[in-house]
């Protein structure tokens, strides 16, 4: 039942943070599709949590 | 290039069509339903983000922010990858209470209807810039291929055709709550078309306008100041406000919403959405810096929104131009029919029907469709007209940064919808009051007057596109802070309470047993009668009652309360929640002095529904209580829980088979209400001050079964309600055993006794008869002869006495088999022996029975029971008189009447009719131990068996309907017996 308060902080903090991150991510050293690559990788970590979680799983 | 109108019209209205048929054929049902309803449709549909703006203003966002523009996309991702949290929640809430729009949550959580009132309003300051941003892009666009008409009559024309499109989309149905499958089919269909048009144009512009990747990493390396030099570095501010902004649209953006919520056919594909939506952005994102740059690198000399046009214009190529216009159209229509009704759906609900709903005699769905199809329209039309006087002059992106931040404003309320269950009304209002205002005066104002040139005469903040985002979170930190402030410092109704638990993802709402004025649901019919007329009110009832599997008569109080709730609910779909509140607080009111109480069996089904939710402590306490209901689930005693008005609230897996009557059918009812004989036995119990009865004796299925009740009073204490508990033991089983062994005891002393007294006399009867034998040979006297003839006559007459005392005493030994046996040939055999004799030639032996029937029993035994009643009817029968066997069946046992037109029996000697050595005929003509053995072999046979004389006149009358017996007949003998018939059951195994 506490789990969502935990992952409302986690988005806080997240929000707070994210031009840094976003700076990092989006260094223009690399080539241009780097930050796309690292956003398709972002959701396939998200996908495989997923089918960690169980069906009817909060 | 040019394009002719004809040409540009035939794109548009050909699209379109496509884009209806494809709708039409969904609702037809001509597409397989797994297809429509498969998670990639939903998410698919979801692409309707990608509006226009995606499109074509992204491309401007990049040129002007760099890589920021990616903030449009990713702040809906989060939303999206937090949808457990965030967005479950909401569909839950919104399917439970058959909401359909932001407003519609707003006013049945805050409990306000001016707060609905509002949200309607303010959406309108979301959706005038959002349709407007539409209609310019494809205006624009269009004017860009062909300059022959002004922008202001392409945007009509577009207007026009898109109120035709929006209507057919979504103003076909009645009621908002019939979802539209062929809207979203199509709404994925389009997502599908957009991202295939803009990955060409991407694949284009990488490979045919740059010679690929590394070509284009070459150019960008060469070209970096001139690029930079193009944008303005994002800061954090203004990315911060985008990433907010794009985040809270997720949900407050009301073509969002009704896409996510309404229109939502699957729950479950909310999960694969989680990823599914953020996956689809970033193929829609991916093609948006290539076109950049290749947009740049062409010097193209149309604005970079409309690079995406530029390219194909700049290569000469025809197909790449109109694939490029079709899938800005596709992007823009999406958004302008699904926010058209959306908002249209809002009027309806908070602004339309609070002030007018027509009488009852008016059909009421066909005036629901048109005034909403009137809206539609009105709607469109206001877009234009914001269009005409302020739109068609501001760039692409700054409508959608002005729609976009008015939709933030929701999202405080949303908030507190999830996750401050003591957030109130007042405090909503004047964070959203005053956060709009902010808006207007920081935002709106300053831009168009900057924009536009417009003179307010009012002093104005300075706000340009350097330092929107200050007055964006001005705006949203003021509606916050005072959403929390007037909040705290202000309380809630209780209704608004309720509202709130039931809304709030970590309390839940404990719903009261208040019973209703209304007895059953044809007063519920009557009762909304009166606002809705008998159409509608009997229709609705019957779909709420369908709805929650109830049968279309009901008169539980669980269930009526269930029903009242489900009717507010699906009233709520079809008029909005404050006008359904309205109705239905007014016209289906509450006992007003029934004492509050909980409905412990609908928090408890509640609380199983959270049960996946549940974690530490509160899972530890869940399991345990799982545990305990489990006990009392599968205790081998049936337990029936009351409350303390005598409404069941639980009824275990045991009293389910006792009874035969299911938990469904009698949880939530009065216990006077469950089947006979269980109402009248439980009810009487419970009215009784006993608090234990012992061996209450019941018929059930033909067949007596005795039962131990007691009962146990929980007095109310610490705020937990009263009840009464009741057991039922079953002691059927007991008692039979009981019952046999008494009378196997007592026959056997009756057999050991007749053993004895048979043993004892025959030894000297043998003798006797011996020398009566002996005298016929001693003497030729003739009186003596006579008198040993006398002599041995009498001894025969005592062997047999004592003959039958010997089978009645070997009697008890026998087994009993239990076989199907046919009743009729077991009467058909005792009667044809029974002929055999001399004795009552001129007797007529008529046997009605069917010759289907089957009891359970032993066929030789039944014989035996058959002859002796047979044979003392016909020794009390006079001369060619009749003996009639008839008999009935049910579902459980058959029935037999011997009925004779004999002398009867005195009244007196019934209750002995049964006993042993009990005879009603004359000395020496019966030994009294027929009837004992008959009444021992029925009672082996489970079944039941009773002497009326005379005859009972419905047995008569049954039998002159068949037979010419005299109706003055009022004497005679009926031998009822009642033994268990053969179910199919049984005849299964024995064919097997």
């Amino acid at each position: 039942m506490y789990d969502y308060r935990v992952a409302l902080l986690l988005v806080v903090g997240l929000y707070i943070f994210s031009p840094v991150i976003i700076d990092w991510w989006l260094a223009p050293n690399g080539a241009w599709y780097h930050p796309f690559a690292f956003w398709f990788l972002l959701i396939a970590v998200y996908i495989w949590v997923e089918s960690k979680r169980g069906p009817d799983e909060f | 290039m040019s394009f002719s109108l004809i040409q540009l019209s035939f794109v548009v209205f050909g699209y379109l069509f496509f884009l209806f048929a494809a709708a039409y054929i969904v609702e037809q049902g001509w597409i397989p339903k797994r297809w429509v309803h498969h998670p990639a449709v939903y998410v698919l549909s979801l692409g309707v983000y990608a509006s226009a703006w995606a499109f074509y203003g992204s491309v401007s966002m990049a040129d002007q922010y760099g890589y920021g523009f990616l903030a449009y996309y990713m702040g809906i991702s989060g939303a999206f990858i937090l949808s457990p949290i965030l967005l479950k929640p909401i569909l839950h809430i919104t399917r439970t209470y058959q909401l359909s729009s932001l407003a519609d949550l707003f006013a049945f959580r805050y409990r306000s209807r001016l707060a609905g009132v509002m949200v309607t309003l303010f959406t309108l300051a979301v959706a005038l810039p959002l349709l407007t941003l539409q209609i310019a892009a494809v205006a624009e666009s269009m004017y860009l291929l062909n300059a022959d008409l002004p922008t202001t009559t392409l945007a009509f024309g577009f207007c026009i055709t898109m109120v035709i499109f929006a209507i057919l989309f979504g103003a076909r149905h009645v009621s908002p709550r019939e979802k539209h499958e062929g809207l979203v089919f199509a709404l994925a269909f389009e997502s599908l078309f957009k991202l295939i048009a803009i990955t060409i144009l991407g694949i284009t512009a990488l490979f045919f306008v740059f010679d690929g990747s590394g070509d284009m990493e070459s150019w960008l390396a060469t070209n970096q100041e001139q690029l930079i030099s193009r944008h303005t570095n994002l800061q954090e501010g203004p990315w911060r406000t985008l990433l907010l902004v794009f985040f809270a649209a997720a949900v407050v953006a009301p073509h969002m919403f009704h896409v996510t919520f309404t229109e939502n056919i699957n729950p479950k594909a909310l999960r694969p959405a989680s990823w599914g939506l953020p996956l689809f952005l970033l193929l829609m994102s991916l093609s948006v810096p290539p076109i950049l740059w290749a947009g740049v690198y062409l010097e193209l000399e149309v604005p970079p929104e409309f690079y995406a046009l530029g390219i194909g214009m700049a290569l000469e190529s025809e197909l790449l131009v109109i694939m490029a216009f079709a899938g800005g159209l596709a992007a823009a229509s999406g958004v302008i029919i699904v926010t058209t009704l959306a908002t249209a759906a809002m009027f309806l609900n908070h602004i339309v029907l609070p002030s007018y709903k027509p009488g009852p005699k008016q059909d009421f769905y066909q005036w629901l469709l048109w005034v909403r199809r009137f809206l539609i329209g009105a709607i469109l039309l206001g877009a234009y007209v914001f269009y005409r006087l302020i739109g068609a002059d501001l760039e692409i992106t700054l409508l959608g940064i002005l729609a976009f931040v008015a939709a933030m404003q929701f999202l405080p309320g949303v908030l507190g919808v999830l996750y401050w269950p003591t957030a109130n009304r007042w405090g909503l209002i004047t964070g959203l009051s005053i956060g709009i205002i902010v808006w207007l005066y920081t935002l709106l104002l300053p831009l168009s007057q900057l924009t536009l040139g417009w003179d307010y005469s009012i002093p104005l903040p300075a706000t340009d596109m350097d330092n929107w985002h200050i007055a964006a979170m001005g705006s949203f930190a003021v509606n916050l802070g005072l959403f929390v402030i007037v909040s705290l410092t202000t309380t809630q109704k209780d209704s608004e309470k309720t509202a709130a638990e039931a809304c709030s993802v970590d309390t839940m709402s404990r719903p009261s047993r208040k019973p209703l004025i209304a007895s059953n649901s044809n007063d519920v019919i009557v009762s909304l009668s009166k606002p809705l007329g008998r159409y509608v009110a009997e229709r609705e009832v019957h779909q709420a009652l369908a709805d929650l599997n109830l049968p279309s008569y009901e008169d539980r109080p669980y269930a009526l309360r269930r029903l009242r709730t489900r009717l507010e609910a699906n009233l709520s779909g079809l008029m909005g929640p404050t006008v359904a509140h309205d109705i239905i607080t007014r016209n289906l009111p509450f006992q007003a002095n029934a004492e509050l109480s909980e409905d412990i069996y609908q928090i408890e089904q509640r609380i199983e529904g959270f049960h996946d939710r549940l974690s530490g402590l509160a899972g530890e306490l869940d399991n345990l209580r799982r545990y305990h209901r489990q006990t009392l689930e599968r205790l081998p005693i049936g337990v029936c829980s009351l409350s303390d008005d005598g409404e069941v609230l639980m009824w275990n897996t045991a009293m389910e088979e006792l009874t035969a009557i299911t938990p469904g059918d009698v949880t939530g009812s009065r216990l006077t209400a469950a089947a006979e004989p269980w109402g009248s036995m439980l009810n009487d119990f419970l009215l009784d001050n006993a608090t234990h009865q012992h061996k209450k004796r019941i018929e059930q299925q033909g067949r007596p079964h005795w039962y131990n009740l007691h009962k146990s009073i929980i007095k109310a204490s610490g705020g937990q309600p009263g009840g009464i508990v009741i057991l039922v033991e079953d002691q059927t089983e007991t008692q039979m055993l009981e019952e046999e062994l008494m009378h196997s005891e007592r026959l056997a002393s009756i057999g050991r006794l007749a053993a004895g007294v048979a043993h004892e006399i025959g030894n000297p009867i043998t003798g006797i008869d011996c020398l009566a034998q002996s005298m016929r040979y001693e003497t030729d006297n003739p009186e003596i002869l006579e008198m040993a003839d006398q002599i041995q006559e009498q001894t025969k007459r005592v062997t047999r006495i004592v003959q039958s005392l010997m089978n009645f005493s070997h009697s008890g030994h026998q087994t009993t088999e239990h076989l199907p046996v046919n009743i009729t040939t077991c009467i058909d055999e005792a009667i044809g022996l029974l002929r055999l004799s001399s004795q009552g030639r001129d007797i007529e032996y008529v046997n009605d029975c069917d010759s289907q029937w089957q009891v359970v029993g032993d066929s030789q035994r039944l014989v035996q029971v058959f002859i002796n009643l047979l044979g003392n009817a016909r020794d009390a029968s006079p001369d060619f008189s009749t003996i009639r066997i008839t008999g009935s069946v049910d579902p459980y046992q058959a029935t037999v009447h011997v009925v004779d037109q004999g002398s009867g029996i005195p009244e007196d000697k019934l209750d002995h009719i049964f006993d042993p050595f009990f005879t009603t005929k004359e000395v020496g003509k019966g030994t009294g131990l027929g009837l004992a053995l008959v009444y021992s072999i029925i009672e082996e046979h489970y079944g039941h068996i009773s002497i009326e004389s005379p005859v009972p006149a419905h047995i008569l009358e049954d039998q002159q309907q068949d037979t010419s017996l005299p109706s003055n007949e009022s004497v005679g003998t009926c031998v009822t017996l009642r033994l268990p018939k053969v179910q199919d059951k049984l005849l299964e195994d024995k064919s097997e």
